[in-house]
């Protein structure tokens, strides 16, 4: 052991041990002073003189021991250590400002800590990927589809991974669905009940590519993505532990999904995902090496790619435009203006709700603020009524810098007792937030109360103490025995406390002013007519397993089966079935001509859906001309199409409804050749991506003209809902018993589902202006209760000479609204400065919207008069008798 | 912990106690004590206490070892006693110490003429 640390050793142990060194020690000095003493009485002396010389000669014993005691420990420890002891004394000794003060922190800090767990976790945490930095995604981008970061088309991707000389390997994943990781439902069998799993297509060298090894097993080779090769599976830690009771021996197992066999190959480890955690297993995309090179369009695989080492992100992202431009030349039927987009994966993960959690974030900020000012004021009039104590204090020799480091020590100690009880508030609201609110919470973000959220907890509950701790000690260890109750130390500290107020007042109003552009916003996304009726309808999504359901006949049977039996339960208005619901986004689009336009000219981006009958009556979408699909829309008869209003009034600029019913388009470029489609009917849009968003322009097909799978049936119903689903699931049963009904949910819920971001954080925000405003008046209050009981007095021979209470109340009121009106100005300019960071997040209003900010002013004002009210009335009646009787 | 005069003063006390336990095995701080200003034929008179100063700092280096016993004349007294590391701290330091005076005599002579 190196020397230093043995004494360090040794001197934490005295720490510990400080009493029983100091007796021991007592007894050595005293059985040396005793040696000392024979010595002397040998030498001839009597016995006090000798134990006199022995002292003298041992020199002066009560500074050794004193010394002693100083070298065994760590002096500063200790002063510490009696000083939180001491701090702890202070503390009980005034319950109702400790728990006043403790409490604040906990909101300030639990609030605080709450946030960061989420928001560290989406913004901060890093990926659980091998050398996360390394990776990136590229996107497609075009600016004639206004495409930013659009998915890549297969043909695009292989050119990509052969011509690329930055990354050492680029993988790809589907993502059919823009709302969703692109999983598709699959559905094991032969393990109990059929179950709907969730299931992603991936290039064989993806894992490699992520650099994730698995748990058990192996995962893809590079042949394994191509047909014929490619019936094999790596199966995620949940669904490992939930469907095969974390057997190891289901590896090298075949297992049935959706009527096929696959081998499991692997199973991944507990902390893996890719691309989020709904995915439960994994499956190689099993194209052909035509597919592969041919096809530039459509477009449907997420692309990751990992950087060389020493290639730098915009070396990759140069070296990558260069070969978009290539294509561009080499293709330019489909790579006209095909550009792409790189982004480190983990931006690209987070850039969804990073908006809303850097507001969150800052509005935490501004809350832990408000809370420290809270503090310094009550500890500003704490400190007024100590300074007796304190006073004691220097008399009998504690300098300023001691009492200075026992005020901060004491500062901490409320802190930390704040800052604990905060961690175990925001521990809760993790759980809360988890279980109720995890849409909340992006898919791929591990939300924890983990070491990091325990180190952010402890950080904050010491930078509070710095934050509201300094001035008030600074300004209480100064003031002097006498001057401290002078006029000049109390106005001082007075204004001290109206600049402290007016910080509070000025962030809340930021906060109360983002809370009302939130809300507003939330009413406003509410009143959108989403194009349909909610109520009283269930949806669930069916897929149809390939295997058994091998032609789009036999889908188109088994779904008109379904759809029959379903409109046969009690109480049921009305069936239909679509490609994809309403706000769940899109499956697939492409490019549209219109008849009689010349051969160059095409709508691009068309959004294309398969519908039944039924449907457009089924969700109470409007019919605005012509008619909807009919069963006489059969296989064998012309083409029909459904189109939206969107379309209508983009694709067809000046033309009325009616006059675009009977007008033929074909799915496809002009060259493309595809059979004409005959307009039957306009309906209303229905909202796709979001109550917030406009529909996009839309063409409905006949499933039975146009099949696809899986379907989401829609079920307009008097019946509760559960008492629905229980009853649809008996009838599909009834039509094949290994079919699962997946993505059950009410339209009501449906919408609500959309909008719950937007409601969380609007929740989040209001709570939090909530307690800003609290707290902010709180400190109104307590100022105007100091200045009302330092001036008692004065208020008392104001009344005796004949002052109108009136007149009292409204000065002590005045005297409180000026720090409020100075904080409310600053706090309002601030707010217009803030709010258009938000921009983003809100709908309806801009961030300057006069009548939010007139109602977070009306609420502050309100709030301050409140909160003055009450001292105010104390003035008024103050006896003046006992008002001179005081002192 | 600067160097100060007194830290250099503490150092030589600090390699007489360590001799004297070295040569004369075990003893108590008392004994310490005499047994330094005997050798010194009491040139140096310290105010005894101090050499618990420097026994407390040889304790936390680990250089000497203590533990309560019984004296000669059968009192309860904590004796001191050199250790493993100490020994060869006292070498290298003796060593040093040779060098330094030898040094500082030359200098003083060459002062001198």
């Amino acid at each position: 052991m190196p020397t230093w640390l043995a004494v360090l050793a040794s001197r934490i142990g005295g720490l510990v041990r400080a009493g029983r060194h100091d007796r021991d020690f007592d007894r050595e000095v005293e059985s040396h002073l005793n040696l000392l003493t024979e010595d002397y009485i040998r030498r001839g002396l009597s016995a006090t003189e000798a134990r006199r010389e022995a002292i003298l000669r041992f020199g002066g014993p009560v500074q050794i021991k004193e010394q002693q005691h100083e070298r065994r420990s760590l002096p500063l420890v200790e002063t510490t250590l009696q000083d939180i002891r001491y701090g702890g004394r202070a503390l009980r000794k005034s319950p109702a400002y400790s728990l006043v003060a403790i409490a604040t922190l906990a909101i300030g800090i639990g609030a605080g800590t709450a946030v960061f767990s989420v928001a560290g976790a989406v913004l901060l945490r890093p990926l659980p990927y091998r050398a996360p930095d390394e990776l990136v995604r590229i996107f497609e981008t075009n600016p004639l589809r206004r495409w930013t970061r659009n998915i890549a088309a297969p043909a695009n991707y292989a050119d990509w991974r052969t011509r690329n000389k930055s990354f050492t390997g680029i993988g790809a994943y589907e993502q059919f669905n823009t709302n969703g990781s692109g999983a598709g439902d699959l559905f094991l069998t032969g393990f109990g009940e059929p179950q709907a799993l969730k299931g992603l297509g991936v290039s064989g060298n993806l894992f490699a590519v992520l650099g994730a090894n698995p748990l058990l097993g192996r995962t893809f080779t590079e042949e394994e993505q191509w047909e014929g090769r490619s019936r094999v599976a790596v199966l995620s830690f949940g669904l490992w532990q939930s469907a095969f009771g974390g057997d190891p021996s289901i590896v090298g197992r075949t297992i049935t999904l959706s009527g096929r066999g696959y081998d499991v190959v692997g199973v991944m480890p507990r902390t893996f995902f890719f691309p989020g955690r709904d995915v439960q297993l994994w499956i190689p995309f099993g194209y052909t090496h035509e597919l592969v090179t041919t096809a530039r369009r459509p477009h449907w695989l997420g692309v990751v790619a990992r950087r060389r080492p020493g290639i730098s992100f915009e070396q990759a992202r140069d070296d990558m435009t260069a070969i978009a431009r290539d294509l561009e030349k080499q293709y330019p039927d489909t790579n006209t203006q095909m550009g792409v987009h790189l982004e480190p994966l983990h931006e690209s993960y987070a850039s969804g709700p990073r908006t809303a959690l850097l507001m969150l974030s800052g509005a935490v900020g501004l809350l832990f603020l408000i809370v420290c000012a809270n503090i310094a004021n009550l500890q500003l009039s704490r400190g007024v009524s100590r300074t007796r104590e304190l006073a004691i204090r220097r008399a009998l020799g504690a300098g300023r810098s001691r009492i200075l480091r026992q005020l901060l020590t004491e500062s901490i100690v409320l802190s930390v007792a704040g800052g604990s009880i905060g961690f175990v508030l925001a521990a809760l609201a993790r759980i809360v937030v988890t279980r109720y609110a995890s849409s909340a919470i992006p898919l791929f973000a591990v939300v924890q109360t983990d070491r990091t959220v325990l180190f952010f907890a402890l950080g904050l509950s010491l930078i509070a103490p710095l934050v509201f701790g300094i001035v008030p000690a600074l300004r209480t260890s100064r003031s002097e025995q006498v001057s401290d109750r002078s006029e000049t130390a109390s106005r001082e500290t007075g204004r001290l406390r109206d600049v402290l107020v007016a910080t509070e007042v000025a962030l809340s109003i930021v906060l109360a002013v983002g809370a009302v552009l939130l809300m507003r916003s939330l009413t406003y996304l509410q009143d959108v007519d989403p194009g349909f009726t909610k109520e009283h309808a269930i949806s669930f999504t069916m897929t149809l397993p390939s295997a058994r359901y091998a032609d789009p006949a036999a889908r188109y049977r088994a779904f008109a089966d379904i759809e029959r039996r379903l409109g046969e339960l009690p109480g049921v208005q009305s069936v239909g079935a679509t490609s994809t619901l309403a706000l769940r986004g899109f499956t697939w689009t492409g490019d549209t001509t219109i008849e009689g336009r010349s051969s160059i000219d095409y709508e691009r981006d068309t959004r294309h859906m398969s519908t039944t009958p039924g449907y457009f009556g089924a969700m109470g979408i409007r019919l605005l001309a012509g008619r909807t699909f009919e069963a006489g829309d059969t296989r064998d008869k012309p083409p029909v199409t459904v189109i939206n209003e969107s379309l209508a009034r983009r694709y067809f600029r000046g033309l009325s409804d009616a006059a675009i019913v009977g007008k033929r388009l074909a799915f496809g470029r002009p060259q493309d050749n595809s059979p004409w489609v005959t307009i039957v009917g306009v309906v209303a849009d229905e909202k796709q991506d979001g109550l917030d968003r406009p529909a996009e322009p839309t063409e409905y097909s006949s499933v039975a003209q146009r099949m696809q799978n899986p379907l989401t049936f829609v079920v307009r119903t008097t019946v509760a809902p559960e008492a629905a689903f229980a009853g649809a699931r008996a009838q599909v049963a009834g039509v094949d018993k290994d079919l699962a009904l997946t993505q059950t949910a009410t339209l009501e819920d449906v919408v609500d589902g959309s909008m719950s971001d937007a409601r969380f954080r609007t929740t989040l925000l209001a709570a939090f202006a909530g307690i800003a405003l609290f707290l902010a008046a709180l400190g109104i209050y307590g100022v105007l209760a100091y200045f009302v009981s330092q001036r008692g007095r004065e208020m008392g021979i104001r009344l005796a000479l004949g002052a109108r209470p009136a007149a009292l109340f409204r000065l002590v009121v005045g005297q409180g609204l000026r720090p409020v009106a100075a904080g409310a100005a600053i706090g309002l300019a601030g707010a217009v400065a803030v709010t258009t960071l938000m921009q983003s997040l809100l709908f309806g209003v801009t961030p300057v919207d006069l009548a939010a900010y007139a109602v977070a002013t009306a609420v502050l004002a309100a709030v301050a008069l409140a909160a003055c009210t009450m001292p105010a009335l104390r003035a008024t009646r103050v006896d003046p008798l006992v008002a001179l009787r005081e002192d | 912990m600067g160097e100060t005069r007194s830290d250099i003063l503490q150092g030589t006390l600090d390699l007489m106690v360590l001799q004297t336990l070295d040569a004369m095995g075990p003893l108590h701080g008392y004994g310490i004590a005499r047994r330094i200003e005997q050798i010194s034929e009491d040139v140096l008179q310290l105010n005894q206490g101090t050499i618990y100063a420097s026994l407390l700092r040889l304790q936390q280096r680990r250089w000497i070892s203590a533990s309560w016993g019984t004296s000669d004349n059968n009192r309860k007294a904590k004796f001191y006693a050199i250790t493993k590391t100490g020994r060869k701290q006292l070498a290298a330091q003796a060593q040093n110490w040779e060098r330094i005076s030898a040094v500082m005599m030359r200098m003083l002579r060459l002062a001198q003429r």
